[in-house]
């Protein structure tokens, strides 16, 4: 054996082979629920209409504000969650209690950016009942839509604990508490103390309590951060109401004073632009005609 | 049986996506906006069965005279038997383009404009109409070769001698 394998793809194959778009082949964006949510009224021409777009990384949480446009999506405004710690919340900063900070944090920002935040103030105080802005005498309040990517919607999903922060800082998102934590599917109704509890770190709490009693080594692995900060699981709510009242104190941008990453020496030659070939072309076509130019002169005479 | 004369009739080919263009349609589609006045194409996407216009009206281009939530009413001129009539359809916007024809006077206007008020600081009257090509100039020809050409007398003999 070793040597020549029967070749798969025949180039024949690869002549007919249609690619999905770029972003479908690297698994990032559902264009069918794009397609929903981008598509305007046409008799609303040029109006805008705004995703609350929420994305989970491993260790970071987005939201943000986003509308399309030919040239490509504009983003209003940003929040994430490792701009957290500023606010006082330095660890668990992908779980449920977190998301809904960013989502707070995101909602209370953009009102600010639009003038909204004095008239629309949302639900000041978190308690896990379904909360639906009412719509104030002279402006509207600010309308997105949820957009979750490609995220599972199963009941109790991060996303929509970011969903319900933004909801309690005053946006207008339309949605239903069906997915919410704490949804019970038997009631068909949601348990807003058991909803509140999440939204408190209720239930890292409860695991936090668990293992300390049973596990003392794995508690000490597993929430070795939480230790050295010196959070117990009897602080957690209150951690998170403080967070929530210094999110609402102050929710401006605070530009990162980081340098930029330093650049690397290139070990590669850099690719040369269509211009610059040109004009490279150019070059060594006068160069040639002038060498061929002497050396007519030269045989002629 | 014969072939009916449906709505879709004889559009197998018309209606079809070109080649490795299926699938989900481009989002700029979209997010184009049409206001009423505007020239508008009309292509059928055979992708989305919603709103399609009549084959005939593939490939023509009409104004904008209505705007709705998905869909834009165009004017398309039909001739009918000696006349010519103003048929008002409504499309969806995956099916129209907006039209390039009035590209080029919309720029010669801009431009135009920006001649005539640099003459005017200038103090000059300018005319910016579009001339006709001319009649080309005259020119020398060069390294030319003079060669008469005459006439032989006919030889009956030798022409004869193919057969007769």
């Amino acid at each position: 054996m070793g040597g020549f394998v029967k070749t798969q793809k025949t180039s024949a194959y690869s002549k007919r082979f249609q690619v999905k778009f770029k972003r479908r082949r690297a698994g990032k964006t559902d264009y069918r629920a794009r397609i929903r949510l981008i598509n305007q009224d046409k008799n609303k021409y040029n109006t805008p209409k705004y995703r609350f777009v929420v994305r989970f990384t491993n260790k970071d949480i987005t939201a943000q504000i986003i509308s399309a446009s030919i040239a490509g999506d504009m983003v209003l405004a940003s929040a994430y969650s490792h701009e957290l710690p500023r606010y006082g919340l330095e660890v668990g900063l992908t779980n449920y209690a977190a998301a809904y900070c960013t989502g707070l944090l995101l909602a209370r920002r953009v009102l600010k950016i639009r003038g909204l935040d004095q008239e629309y103030e949302g639900n000041v105080e978190a308690t896990g009942e379904d909360f639906s802005v009412e719509p104030a005498d002279e402006r509207r309040p600010f309308r997105a839509l949820l957009d979750v990517g490609l995220v599972r919607t199963t009941t109790g999903n991060r996303v929509f604990g970011a969903l319900k922060g933004a909801l309690d800082g005053g946006l207008d998102i339309p949605h239903s508490e069906k997915r919410f934590a704490g949804f019970k599917k038997d009631d068909k109704q949601l348990d807003a103390d058991i909803h509140r509890k999440y939204i408190y770190g209720g239930h890292v709490a409860d695991y936090m309590k668990n293992l300390a009693e049973e596990e003392p080594e794995k508690y000490q692995a597993h929430f070795s951060e939480y230790i050295k900060k010196g959070i117990e699981a009897e602080d957690m709510e209150a951690l998170y109401k403080k967070v929530h009242a210094a999110i609402r104190a102050d929710p401006s941008v605070v530009k990162s004073t980081k340098q930029p990453p330093m650049e690397h020496k290139r070990y590669n030659p850099k690719k040369l632009t269509y211009e610059q070939r040109k004009a490279s072309l150019v070059e060594r076509l006068n160069q040639l005609n002038s060498g061929a130019a002497d050396d007519d002169d030269e045989d002629d005479e | 049986m014969p072939a009916g004369h449906g709505l879709r009739s004889r559009t197998r080919d018309l209606f079809a996506r070109p080649f490795r263009k299926k699938g989900y349609i481009p989002l700029t589609t979209y997010l184009r906006t049409y206001k009423i006045g505007d020239y508008v194409d009309v292509k059928v996407n055979g992708a989305v069965h919603k709103g399609m216009p009549h084959k005939f009206y593939h490939g023509r281009t009409g104004r904008v005279w209505n705007v709705t939530k998905r869909a834009i009413g165009v004017e398309i001129n039909k001739q009918v038997n000696g006349r010519i009539i103003r048929k008002r359809i409504h499309v969806r916007v995956e099916h129209v383009q907006p039209s390039r024809c009035t590209e080029e006077f919309r720029l010669r206007k801009a431009k135009n404009d920006q001649l005539k008020a640099d003459a005017k600081a200038r103090g000059e009257v300018i005319s910016t109409k579009r001339q006709p090509l001319g009649p080309k100039p005259g020119f020398m020809v060069g390294g030319a070769t003079i060669e008469t050409v005459t006439p032989i007398p006919y030889d009956v003999v030798n022409d004869l001698k193919g057969g007769y």
